[in-house]
């Protein structure tokens, strides 16, 4: 039978009928779209996250110095949502960005997986034994050689543990320099030494003051334990406290206070003594303070003859009835405070004005008094045996300032430092004069970073051993940070280690051992578990069940304040920096809980909520005042140069008049090289533009501010 | 043989005589039976593409990775399926065991069969979990709340799995090869229309039937959809 | 209309908030929000809190910030007559009787973006991408949130997989009501200043119903003056409220309305 155009139709019609009458047309059509739906032909496959059992498991953040309680949603072995510990005296339920996107962290592929050692235009991996052996190999070499006090640690650690067993480390093998990063607690224990005669850091009752006076500290930008003070910022709302912002920028603090004042940058210290002048003049201080103090009369002719409010004035940029009318404010305030530390607190600040921000607290009668000061003891847990042996008579000499390694190895033939290990911080990223120190790092010839993230001081490291990150170990974390009453909060894994990674303590502890003789015998510990539960010994079981332990030190008396310190820091102050043709600008940095500049790098998720006026693309902006603008012939969202006497970078102007003017303004926090895709090569890191300077009195690098012009690119 | 040269005999018939009318007629009766059989044939072809080949075609094939007896377990547990398949104390249903559930009795094995064996030396003594193929799987954005179902309307496990429970074995897993969803959601029957028991298909217009049955409104998107 | 059903809705306090920005990164990671190597283009980035932040136009050194964070609104309209869920061609979003929330199904969605057009709160967007977690990183997913694909609309949903969660709870404790503190959003949980309530705004208990007091003659608006609504004049009668003690805050959410002033106008 030939197939005409006839039957060919109807064969047509036939399929077409049939087809009708089966469940092809409509199954095809749903499966069809059901497929649209999943993706499943584009190469990014939509993932489907895998159910299982919820659990929570509570640990304490240590990604900042706030030491926060978390809860850990888990699905089966999975960590999938961090959330504020209900109930933690720290944070009560609350948290903040970088908390939140703490997983991020745990599970990005910026990680370093396992030992890496430099080479040839990278790095390999090798074996933990190799690693170890190598550089055991090597510091005992050193130390043969009598250069044990070439060694040198960075750490950001501090004085829990881990930090302790890194400084132990470098006691016994010989050499001083245990170098922890600075911060303003360090400004403010200083402070409180000179003055108080104690060692201890000055904590501030912030919830139940009823006015604050920050001399430019970011408390709601990350200062201290961030959501303490975001806490404390409510209570203040709720009880009609006053909040007064001095500083040049209005940042998130200025924007949340009462009064927001505008200042010169670097003036802080003498606006302070202007009140103190203002109070001191009007007798309304507190009586005590005079009685009991030493040189109080020496204060009071400091104040006279050099801060009186016109003289005042005209440096700070400040109006004098202004002056007037805050002074009296806070001193008639029942309850006042004062506080200071720019940005998030972590640069030092001047001694000077540490020491003012002291005596006006102590003026105001707020030591140890409810919504005041108080001087923390830093809680004494650690009780480790002397080490024994030839070693722990070694260690003499001083310690280095780190802001002064660059000098130092550049300055002689033989640089002081022959080998550097640097745990739990970034110092080629977050200290002033970043390049500096990276150049002269570079010269070291044993550099060991102990790290989680491929950060920017581990790319230039010799060595570099993954830790495990912060939530599969345990830690005890000590939390001082501008907390009214000290805490050691228990960290403890979360989940299992991802990598090959080891605790920091346990590497230690392995590196000891492998150096053998005394150095192994200082270290008597199975692992840093071990040596944790023994360290806290019968505290253990509290802190394990409780989670944190409180250690609440003794009251530290301030009826009988030295301000013969404060009159000689006056004198030592260093030089303004007066009007500079070539550098008509003010550039200051600025701390934002959505860009952290510590050594955790800005995870995703945080770098996602950075406004557009901050970050667009791969450019930074600096914030420029409208009448900067018009001067220097700058128009908004336009590119231009940024030039400071440390260095040059390109930049793009945003023009708000949140800032004064002849001030501006850049985020730290960006400009990584090293971390990951998502936040290396974006922006500039300010504090490659900002050199260190070192405060004449504690020797503390307080840079903050620095001479800068802006041009059209 | 219909072809266009018998077609020019015809007319040329017809031109010619007139009388050669039945050889017409024939070849028109023919030609209708042609396109008859075409229709019939084309028909065929596509009930059996439809009904057979496609359905034979969509679905892969894929056996459990072991054999389990439910009907030898039920005899053996305290609670029915509640003893295996519970709700965990923040009210999610722990849906298929794992082996921490099985350790209990199958650290080692107990009995003879083949598959135990298979069980305990694959997955229990490597502890590794059995990837079990999952029949009654939704699609990612659905939330379906067992204990809405069982703790609160008070369902049976049979109203909607059937008697799962009696079964000796598992059936051959069959995988929709476009949507990558189990057969069981859509059902055995391709046309949807011949659905006996709950248990014969479960899509989005299954659920939708029986909750405007029962509550009285379909719900809303997020009654379901997460 | 739903005497039985609850009504879910949040307050923000503009005063507390800080403009940290935890609400937003609460809400990322709950809720499996994707992100890309650049999120400076605000236009293609997602984010389903997002933190505005208003200025007072005053120059140096009367210039004032505000923060403000924008969840989606889960307008009510008139009786669910929500801005987006009238336009949707494809029935991917409507409103929940029985929560008072705007759901939005992805899977549903094709992607017209009709909905993003009608929503006067910019609440509503749209994956240009596809997305991408880097390696490792698929660990962190949640399963309680469906990932969406790329070509749909995606939007905030009050967390509503928690309250699917505290029902199943509830469920399985013989109980049908839930407690305040059961169901909260991811951001009003995180807030570290404590600037977001939420709770259920037919249940006089609840400390948002009590702060607020929303008057259900008319749509919900607040009885507390102090309260206020963003484009209230709209009548899209969203179920988020504001607070702010400053004047030029509550002028710029468009206030006119509540205040008597532009009367008539609906």
């Amino acid at each position: 039978m030939k197939i005409d155009r006839r039957s060919f139709l109807s064969l047509a019609a036939g399929v077409a009928a049939g087809t009708a009458l089966t469940p092809l047309p409509l199954k095809l059509t749903d499966d069809l779209s059901i497929w649209t739906q999943t993706f499943r032909y584009m190469p990014n496959e939509v993932p489907v996250p895998p159910d299982g059992a919820v659990s929570v498991a509570t640990s304490v953040c240590s990604l900042c110095p706030g030491g926060c309680g978390i809860s850990v949603r888990k699905i089966d072995n999975r960590a999938v949502k961090i959330e504020g510990r209900q109930g933690y005296p720290v944070n009560n339920g609350g948290i903040c960005t970088l908390g939140l996107a703490g997983l991020q962290l745990l599970y990005g592929p910026w990680r370093v997986q396992e030992p890496l050692k430099k080479k040839e235009g990278g790095f390999e991996k090798i074996s933990w034994d190799q690693a170890l052996s190598e550089i055991s190999g090597r510091l005992n070499d050193l130390r043969r050689n009598g250069k044990s006090p070439s060694v040198a640690a960075i750490t950001g650690a501090g004085q829990n543990t881990t930090g302790r067993l890194l400084q132990r480390f470098l006691t016994v093998f010989g050499s001083p320099h245990f170098i922890r990063i600075p911060a303003v607690d360090d400004s403010l224990a200083f402070a409180a030494g000179r003055m108080l005669g104690t060692a201890g850091v000055p904590a501030f009752d912030f919830e139940n003051s009823s006015y604050v006076l920050s001399f430019g500290s970011g408390l709601l930008d990350g200062w201290g334990s961030p959501v303490r003070m975001f806490q404390a910022h409510s209570r203040w709302k709720e009880n009609g406290a006053t909040l007064v912002q001095v500083e040049a920028r209005l940042s998130n603090t200025a924007a949340k206070a009462d009064v927001w004042v505008p200042v010169k940058p670097g003036t802080e210290a003498t606006l302070a003594l202007g009140l103190a002048h203002v109070i001191v003049r009007d007798g309304l201080h507190d009586p005590a303070i005079e009685a009991a103090g030493k040189a109080f009369d020496a204060f009071r002719e400091l104040l006279k003859s050099r801060y009186a409010p016109g003289a005042v004035a005209r440096q700070t940029g400040v109006e004098e009835p202004k002056i007037e009318k805050l002074a009296r404010d806070f001193a008639r305030s029942p309850r006042p405070v004062a506080v200071c530390g720019k940005g998030a607190g972590q640069d030092p600040v001047e001694s000077l004005e540490a020491m003012a921000v002291l005596a006006l607290n102590a003026l105001a009668g707020g030591f140890n008094r409810s919504g005041g000061v108080r001087i923390n003891a830093a809680p004494d847990y650690i009780h480790w045996p002397e080490p024994e042996g030839s070693a722990a008579q070694k260690s003499n000499g001083t310690r280095l300032d780190v802001h002064r390694l660059p000098e130092l190895i550049n300055g002689g033939a033989q640089p002081p430092v022959q080998a550097l290990f640097v745990m739990e911080a970034n110092p080629l990223f977050t200290l002033h004069g970043a390049p500096a120190l990276a150049g002269a790092v570079d010269k070291i010839p044993l550099v060991v970073s102990l790290s989680s993230y491929m950060d920017e001081t581990a790319a230039a490291a010799d060595y570099v051993l993954p830790v495990h990150a912060y939530l599969e170990r345990y830690e005890d974390v000590l939390i001082t940070a501008g907390l009214k009453e000290p805490l050691v909060g228990l960290s403890r894994p979360v989940v299992k280690p991802k990598f090959g990674s080891r605790h920091a303590g346990d590497v230690l502890i392995d590196l000891a051992r492998a150096m053998g003789d005394d150095v192994a015998a200082a270290f008597p510990w199975e692992n840093f578990e071990d040596c944790l539960k023994q360290t806290m010994a019968d505290k253990w079981d509290v802190l394990s069940d409780q989670g944190y332990l409180a250690e609440t030190g003794p009251e530290i008396p301030a009826g009988g304040m030295n301000f013969a310190a404060l009159v000689e820091s006056a004198e030592l102050q260093p030089p303004g920096q007066g009007e500079n043709g070539a550098w008509p600008l003010t550039l200051i940095p600025y701390d934002s809980m959505r860009l952290w500049g510590g050594h955790i790098g800005t995870p995703p998720f945080v770098l996602k909520t950075v406004a557009d006026t901050v970050l667009k693309q791969a450019d930074v902006f600096v914030e420029v005042n409208p009448v900067t603008a018009e001067r220097y012939h700058l128009a908004d969202g336009r590119p231009a140069f940024l030039e400071t006497p440390a260095g040059k970078a390109r930049v793009r102007v945003h023009v708000t008049d949140g800032i004064a003017p002849d001030v501006i303004a850049m985020p730290r926090g960006l400009g990584h090289a090293a971390y990951d895709d998502y936040l290396a090569e974006k922006g500039v890191n300010i504090n490659a533009l900002i050199g260190p300077v070192e405060d004449p009195v504690s020797g503390l690098d307080v840079a903050w501010g620095v001479k800068a012009k802006l041009t059209t690119a | 043989m219909d072809t266009t040269d018998d077609k020019c005999k015809c007319d040329a018939g017809e031109a010619a005589g007139g009388e050669e009318t039945g050889v017409s007629k024939v070849s028109q009766d023919k030609g209708l039976l042609a396109v008859i059989l075409a229709f019939l044939a084309g028909l065929g072809i596509a009930l059996a593409v439809g009904w057979v080949v496609y359905p034979a075609l969509l679905y892969s094939e894929q056996e459990q990775p072991v054999q389990f007896n439910h009907e030898l377990h039920m005899a053996e547990v305290p609670d029915g399926c509640e003893s295996c398949h519970f709700f965990r104390e923040d009210g999610t249903f722990s849906g298929v065991p794992t082996l921490d559930q099985c350790r209990d009795c199958h650290e080692s094995a107990i009995g003879e069969s083949e598959e135990e064996l298979k069980f305990v030396e694959e997955y229990m003594e490597k502890d590794q979990e059995v990837p079990w193929l999952i029949y009654s799987r939704q699609p990612d954005c659905v939330f379906f709340s067992h204990a809405a179902h069982v703790l609160k309307a008070g369902m049976s496990c049979e109203a909607c799995h059937g008697p799962i429970g009696e079964s000796t074995s598992l059936k051959t897993y069959q995988e929709n090869r476009i949507t990558g969803y189990s057969r069981d959601i859509w059902g055995e029957d391709l046309t949807g229309i011949f659905k006996k028991n709950p248990w014969d298909s479960m899509k989005m217009d299954d659920c939708a039937r029986c909750h405007d049955k029962e509550t009285g409104s379909k719900g809303a998107c997020f009654q379901c959809h997460k | 209309m739903s005497n039985h059903g609850k009504k879910y809705g949040m307050l923000i306090d503009l005063d507390k908030c800080t403009g940290c920005g935890s609400c937003m990164v609460a809400c990322m990671a709950e809720n499996n929000v994707p992100f890309k190597k650049d999120e400076s283009n605000k236009l293609v980035s997602i984010t389903w809190m997002r933190v505005y932040r208003l200025t007072n136009g005053k120059p140096f050194p009367d210039t004032e910030i505000c923060y403000l964070p924008r969840p989606c609104m889960q307008c009510e309209g008139e009786h669910g007559h929500s801005p987006c869920v009238s336009v949707c061609p494809a029935v991917a979003t409507d409103y929940d009787f029985s929560t008072g929330i705007v759901s939005q199904i992805p899977t549903r969605c094709f992607g017209c973006r009709y909905c993003m057009a009608a929503c006067p709160y910019h609440a509503r967007y749209f994956n240009w991408y596809d997305p991408i977690w880097p390696k490792g990183m698929k660990e962190s997913l949640s399963p309680h949130v469906s990932p969406r694909m790329r070509g749909v609309v995606e939007k905030c949903t009050f967390c509503f997989h928690r309250y699917q969660q505290a029902m199943e709870k509830a469920y399985y404790e013989s109980r049908e009501e839930l407690e305040e503190n059961e169901y909260q959003t991811a951001c009003t949980q995180a807030c570290p200043a404590g600037a977001i309530i939420f709770g259920d705004l037919n249940n006089p208990d609840h400390t948002v119903t009590r702060v607020v007091g929303p008057d259900d003659a008319h749509g919900g608006r607040p009885k507390n003056p102090a309260v206020f609504r963003l484009l209230e004049r709209l009548g899209t009668n969203p179920k988020v409220y504001y607070t702010s003690t400053r004047e030029w805050v509550r002028r710029q959410a468009d206030n006119d309305a509540a205040r008597g002033e532009n009367a008539g106008r609906h």
